[in-house]
């Protein structure tokens, strides 16, 4: 595939190649929607690009793709790819619940690409007719807000019905140029957008490939009859794996996060039943089938052919890979199949996979000097092997000075090579931070070890749930407008990962400063902040802790130390009101 | 299996009461299901599938995508069981 210069191309060889191969929707209770060969879907999306080209829509242009996972989707991301517009997937609306902060994001990532269609559902369509344009300032923390009238927002119903432009022809791309734009959070949780090169892509594609066919085979080809995620499509990994085993023209078998979410059994009927398979999910994904699927459902489910579950785009859990190996080992699943991996968004998706085919690995954390007891350290005591750097790909660990550290010792993750993005759009200086001397700093803590990454932790304060990430600055920003102390309040939120529930992952625990002490008023503020969370985020906090004003430590320049706090939390040193 | 409007809440209660450990008696329209019964938003799908399956509706999509509190299921599944008139 690497003889070809662009995603389009490339497409439509392996569409050739593999005529059979296609792609099946599922809807959220699992039921089989449709199917398309990789031609009719190919042929599709150049037929979205010639109604999208009718619109006004030209190479260069950002348009928005805020959709659930269906055939809509590929038409209209495929179909922006094909036309040389730049697509950008976003989530298409918050799986519970209608939320503000969700939605003046969506809004600040319009105005920061200036966009110029958003393709969504009706609902969101509807979202976002109603919000005021310019959203005043308290409806979000700080992110940018349009100055233009909303562009064109349409549903992929209205673009089927539009007249396809004539003398539409396939953009031709070269490996160098931008295919597509990525989004993952920045440090304030506002996203940034990373470009993708259409030979990034490719290249990552091929090394994920032969990263998860390793060692049994060079590459997927006669090694998987199909594949089976439920991964998102706005996330890299969820992405990344379509596109790689759509260039590699493997059968392709999505269902919406929803439907894995609300009854995880689907994901492992849909892998157990069409032969040699192959799954990615964040590590969260593995913990839920541990957790939701009761050892009566394991009746009769055979996984016996699951050649490879790749796990990355989280902390890989001990306690997660053992329960689920233990559990699933019943149903003929091979430890030696679980198959760690590391990656982000910025190096396309895949930085390195454990291709060595033996069981999953763990050292301990070296001790001594370095970063191990940095705020972001995962409080793990061993942490997973997740393998050498991919194709073509380095690994360096580095000091805070950007020296580079000798083996087994910890320091910040660098990867080079062809799938590190370019930069963030519309943003150098986010770009000259992250990107220096053609090394990529991860923000992610590690070590070496004969050559082999192992993950220990992070250097931002970022929070990863259920493989999304989070800044704390969102939840504190939203504790502290909810409080409504003007912010004279100051909030803290952190991750704690707690020694029973430890295997769950990480735990929000929300620390806030509160200026009165009466149990009542202290007992419904703790409420609306769980309410409050739970509509934006959907997420549930381990803990909500109030304490006297004044009493969260700040630096210098006022930003709370949460590292600091997270250290207190947990030697039990905060003094709490509730 | 519920015919009428109260049995299907009665219904609803009953499996939130299963799911979180917490009595039916403390449910009400008014609870939150993050906020109040600790729901996040995996599993308040998956106790939405078990309200479809046990009472055989359907929910769609955009409904789901607006459900924040119990009196919003409840709502929801009302207009499945519509009282006799």
């Amino acid at each position: 595939m690497s003889a070809f210069p662009n995603l389009p191309e490339a497409l439509a060889a392996a569409a050739r190649e593999s005529p059979a191969s296609g792609l099946t929707i599922f809807d959220r209770r699992g039921r089989a929607v449709g199917r398309r060969t990789f031609a009719e879907v190919l042929e599709s999306a150049k037929q979205a690009a010639a109604r999208l080209a009718a619109k006004g829509i030209r190479s260069g242009d950002r348009v928005v793709v805020a959709l659930p996972t269906s055939f809509d989707w590929f038409d209209i991301w495929l179909g922006a790819i094909h036309l040389g517009a730049l697509p950008v997937a976003t989530a298409p609306g918050a799986v519970v619940g209608a939320s503000r902060i969700q939605l003046a994001k969506l809004i600040g990532v319009i105005a920061k690409l200036d966009a110029k269609l958003i393709v969504s559902t009706e609902s969101l369509a509807k979202k976002l007719a109603d919000e005021p344009v310019s959203p005043a300032s308290s409806s979000s923390p700080g992110y940018p807000v349009l100055d233009t009238p909303l562009p064109a927002c349409m549903t992929p119903s209205a673009i089927a019905d539009m007249n396809p432009a004539s003398g539409f022809e396939i953009a031709r791309a070269f490996p160098e140029n931008t295919a597509f734009l990525q989004l993952t959070s920045g440090s304030t949780g506002f996203p940034r957008a990373v470009q993708v090169t259409h030979g990034g892509a490719i290249h990552n594609a091929l090394a994920l490939d032969a990263g998860v066919a390793a060692p049994h085979a060079r590459d997927s080809s006669g090694f998987i009859d199909h594949w089976a995620s439920w991964v998102p499509l706005h996330h890299d990994m969820g992405l990344i794996s379509n596109l790689t085993l759509m260039l590699k023209g493997v059968d392709l078998h999505l269902m919406p996060s929803e439907a894995f979410l609300g009854r995880p059994r689907l994901w492992l009927e849909m892998l157990a039943s069409g032969g040699r398979t192959v799954a990615t999910a964040p590590n969260f994904g593995y913990q839920l089938c541990v957790d939701r699927i009761g050892n009566a459902e394991l009746e009769g489910l055979d996984l016996s052919n699951w050649q490879v579950a790749f796990s990355a785009a989280e902390m890989i859990r001990p306690e997660t890979v053992s329960s689920f190996l233990e559990k699933f080992g019943r149903c003929g699943f091979k430890p030696e199949n679980y198959r760690p991996g590391y990656g982000l968004a910025e190096a396309t998706l895949v930085v390195a996979i454990d291709d060595t085919g033996g069981v999953p690995r763990t050292l301990p954390v070296p001790q001594g000097a370095g970063f191990q007891n940095a705020a972001g350290g995962f409080g793990l005591s061993e942490v997973f092997c997740v393998g050498g750097p991919v194709l073509d790909t380095r690994l360096e660990i580095t000091a805070p000075d950007g020296s580079a550290l000798p083996e087994g010792q910890v320091g910040e993750v660098r990867a080079s090579g062809p799938g590190i993005f370019t930069g963030y759009y519309n943003d150098p200086e986010a770009t000259a931070e992250t990107l220096v001397d053609g090394w990529l700093r991860t923000g992610d803590l590690g070590f070496l070890d004969s050559g082999e990454l192992y993950l220990t932790g992070r250097l931002k304060d970022l929070l990863i749930i259920r493989g999304e990430n989070l800044m704390p600055h969102e939840l504190e920003w939203l504790a502290e407008s909810t409080s409504g102390g003007g912010g004279l309040e100051r909030a803290a939120a952190f991750s704690v990962t707690h020694g029973t529930d430890g295997a769950r992952g990480e735990q929000i625990i929300l620390v806030l400063e509160v200026s009165h002490k009466d149990p009542a008023k202290l007992e419904a503020l703790s409420r609306d902040l769980r309410v409050a969370v739970g509509h934006e985020f959907g997420l549930t906090l381990a803990d909500v802790v109030l304490v006297k004003r004044g009493l969260l430590p700040k630096t210098t320049s006022g930003k709370v130390q949460r590292g600091v706090i997270r250290d207190r939390y947990l030697t039990g040193d905060l003094a709490r009101l509730a | 299996m519920s015919e009428t409007p109260v049995d299907s809440a009665l219904a609803v209660l009953a499996i939130l009461a299963r799911e979180t450990g917490i009595a039916a008696s403390k449910i009400n329209e008014t609870t939150e299901l993050v906020g109040d019964l600790g729901i996040d938003s995996p599993w308040a799908l998956q106790v939405l599938v078990e309200i479809e399956d046990e009472l055989d509706i359907e929910i769609n999509d955009d409904e789901v995508a607006n459900l924040h509190t119990v009196g919003d299921i409840l709502k929801v599944v009302a207009t499945r069981f519509p009282a006799p008139s």
